[in-house]
């Protein structure tokens, strides 16, 4: 299904960073994050819109974040803002699904990388207009959130830009663009579902992993 | 059995060790001299590569850590693997940039709550990783952050993936590495906080690792700051030597 790498970025939702902004001058962090703050969704974690999210037994409920990813048609490196969405080929919708976090010091693979923890949509050819976009996520039926990607500290665009400053994406590789800090918070039995105007819907089932 | 991954004729292929290792043997049968191989990364593509962070009781030492604590554990996209004699990019502000020569475990079947006594058996082979770091691009957000440990071609790894049935025990290894002939780093494996058979018990603990996932296992103390044009070896003993150079990046 992905062929290359695929990365997210937290702290890239401008209503988080005024919340936290008190807090970056302080320990653990004592400053304020410069370059954008990257994970990796290990293989293991990709799963298809439709089949189910397992949550093992100790982890009563994980947050459901809702984003955009672009898939990347050619390398993109050392790229400008201005031309950096020229790199993208396709899109889909993503639920990066994480256990809560207390903080953003250390990696967080653990609580990120659980087999079955990234429900893609199908893609869909890359149109600059999905970056203007809202995305809802309703849970059992109801809408649970709603973001417009207006809300991203670093729009798209720049945010390639300021990646591609130090490392290359790859064509075959998939970037999620940013994380709503409000996002939902789902229990085993749950089923969610996520929608834009212009992608494919994703849904999917919240089970235990002994009911699998 | 000693196998390296290279390029060859317009292809990708995988080629065994002969001729104490001076020689490679093609799948075709053909013998073609080590010196004249371009070696690749010897990784699966798609694998997932994992490295720990201050996984040896004298590096935690040296950059004042304490108490033991769960695994520190971070992911690498495949654009930072480098092949056997490539070139690794030293950015022209990196006046901190440091080798750290790190044992690789290659999965080798599924791997799914297994316990340390039998994590062993889910190992294939073993390669060698110099993880180099840049510790002016340290910053404490999922620190190592990836601008740090996620740059191009700045994990060299190779030469060869050793079977596991040769290496016996992990965990009793020497590790050297040298730049430009000097010894800067040495170490054993015995000195892993947690050892090949804890890492994977513990990854399995909460995921699935697949055949080619690799685990980079930590570095032992010795932090040297490098330049462009340094000679970098990275040596395990019974895997082999990799070896890299540091060429000048803006």
């Amino acid at each position: 299904m992905i062929a290359g790498t695929v990365y997210g970025v937290v702290l890239n939702d401008r209503t988080e960073r005024e919340t936290l902004a008190g807090t970056f001058g302080a320990p653990p962090y004592k400053a304020p994050p410069k370059a954008p703050v990257l994970y990796i969704k290990s293989r293991n974690t990709f799963n298809v819109s439709g089949a189910p999210v397992a949550l093992p037994s100790g982890l009563r409920e994980v947050e459901a974040a809702a984003t955009l990813g672009l898939l990347f048609g050619r390398d993109a490196a050392k790229c400008d803002a201005a031309s950096a969405l020229g790199y993208v080929a396709a899109a889909c919708l993503a639920l990066d699904v994480c256990e809560p976090q207390e903080n953003y010091y250390r990696p967080a693979v653990r609580q990120r990388c659980r087999d079955g923890f990234l429900p893609l949509g199908e893609f869909a050819p890359f149109d600059p207009a999905l970056l203007n976009g809202e995305i809802v996520t309703a849970v059992d039926g109801k809408e649970a959130h709603r973001w417009n990607l207006s809300r991203l500290a670093r729009d798209a665009a720049t945010l390639i830009a300021d990646i591609t400053d130090f490392m290359t994406l790859s064509a075959g590789d998939l970037l999620l663009i940013g994380l709503p800090h409000d996002a939902p918070r789902v229990k085993a039995g749950q089923r969610v579902t996520v929608t834009s105007a212009e992608l494919p819907a994703l849904e999917t089932v919240f089970v235990r992993e002994d009911a699998i | 059995m000693k196998r390296a991954r290279i390029a060859h004729d317009g292809a990708v292929v995988w080629a065994e060790a002969v001729e104490n290792e001076t020689a490679l043997r093609l799948p075709n049968g053909q013998r073609i001299a080590a010196t004249d191989a371009l070696f690749l990364p010897p990784v699966t593509p798609g694998a997932a590569i994992f490295a720990l962070g201050l996984n040896y009781a004298d590096h935690r030492a040296e950059l004042g850590f304490k108490a033991k604590e769960p695994p520190l554990v971070f992911l690498k996209g495949q654009n930072t693997l480098v092949g056997h004699r490539g070139a690794t990019p030293r950015p022209a502000d990196g006046n901190q940039m440091h080798p750290e020569c790190e044992l690789v475990a290659i999965i080798g079947t599924p791997a799914r709550h297994v316990a340390v006594e039998s994590a062993l058996s889910h190992v294939a082979g073993y390669t060698i990783a110099c993880d180099y770091a840049i510790r002016e691009y340290l910053e404490n957000y999922y620190r190592p952050n990836l601008r740090v440990k996620n740059r191009d071609a700045t994990t060299p790894l190779g030469p060869f993936v050793v079977d596991a049935a040769d290496i016996g025990d992990p965990q009793n290894l020497k590790i050297v590495t040298r730049v430009n002939g000097d010894v800067v780093q040495q170490g054993t494996t015995a000195d892993m906080v947690q050892g090949v058979a804890e890492l994977i018990a513990y990854l399995s603990g909460f995921m699935t690792l697949m055949p080619g996932d690799m685990i980079l296992t930590g570095t032992p103390e010795g932090v040297h700051f490098c330049a462009a044009g340094d000679r970098v070896e990275c040596e395990i003993e019974s895997i082999g030597v990799l070896e890299n150079r540091l060429v000048a990046a803006s």
